[in-house]
């Protein structure tokens, strides 16, 4: 099993990014949440290793 | 799934602000229910804020620097144009929210019960970066 990690930058402009490595189910929309606390999203997408992780997930779902 | 996202930081939990502001040397004063700024000359200034850095910390020609909480509840810097001009300009500013964010985030995240597995200084073309690292119990 991957490793769940979350990793945090803050810029020179006190501004951040939220990047979350190894999570493959639906509770990485609550670590980010978590993460943001108060702050305004200016920017938010899915990285192409998790697409990857669904699209597996649903081939090996409609193969039963 | 994995999740890639940017923040604008807002300022809004005053005890990360006194903290961040105490870290850069600064003995501030807390008002929850505001108070009045004062100039270079001693004069009461119209603007009011919640936490205030006096003049005397800052040079002898400043006027008070003030953050007052907003109707959303954001914290917003009162600066001087004098006091912007001698440094407490956006880039100072922008240490200060450097200074909240992580304070926040490292306290956020241990109180929700995350591991707190190291702290990184990136050095930039821009400045000086923070890299924080969490793993999940």
């Amino acid at each position: 099993m991957q490793t769940k990690t979350i990793t945090v930058v803050i810029d020179e402009n006190g501004n951040s990014t939220i990047d979350l490595g190894g999570f493959r189910d639906n509770s990485c929309a609550k670590v980010a949440e978590d993460f943001r606390g108060g702050d305004r999203v200016t920017k938010e997408h899915r990285k192409v290793s998790c697409l990857q992780d669904a699209e597996s997930q649903v081939q090996r779902h409609t193969g039963r | 799934m994995s999740k890639y996202m940017e923040c604008q930081t807002v300022l809004g939990d005053r005890k990360f602000l006194v903290a961040a502001l105490a870290e850069l040397g600064y003995h501030v004063e807390v008002h929850p229910e505001g108070a009045a700024l004062f100039g270079y000359e001693g004069h009461e200034r119209p603007e009011r804020a919640n936490v205030i850095i006096r003049r005397k910390e800052l040079s002898p020609a400043s006027n008070d620097i003030g953050f007052a909480r907003s109707a959303d509840g954001r914290f917003v810097a009162l600066l001087s144009e004098y006091d912007q001009q001698i440094g407490y300009d956006r880039k100072w500013l922008a240490k200060v929210q450097q200074i909240y964010k992580e304070k926040q985030t490292i306290a956020t995240a241990r109180a929700k019960g995350y591991v707190f597995q190291g702290r990184e200084v990136v050095e930039t073309a821009g400045g000086q970066q923070i890299r924080l690292r969490f793993g999940v119990r």
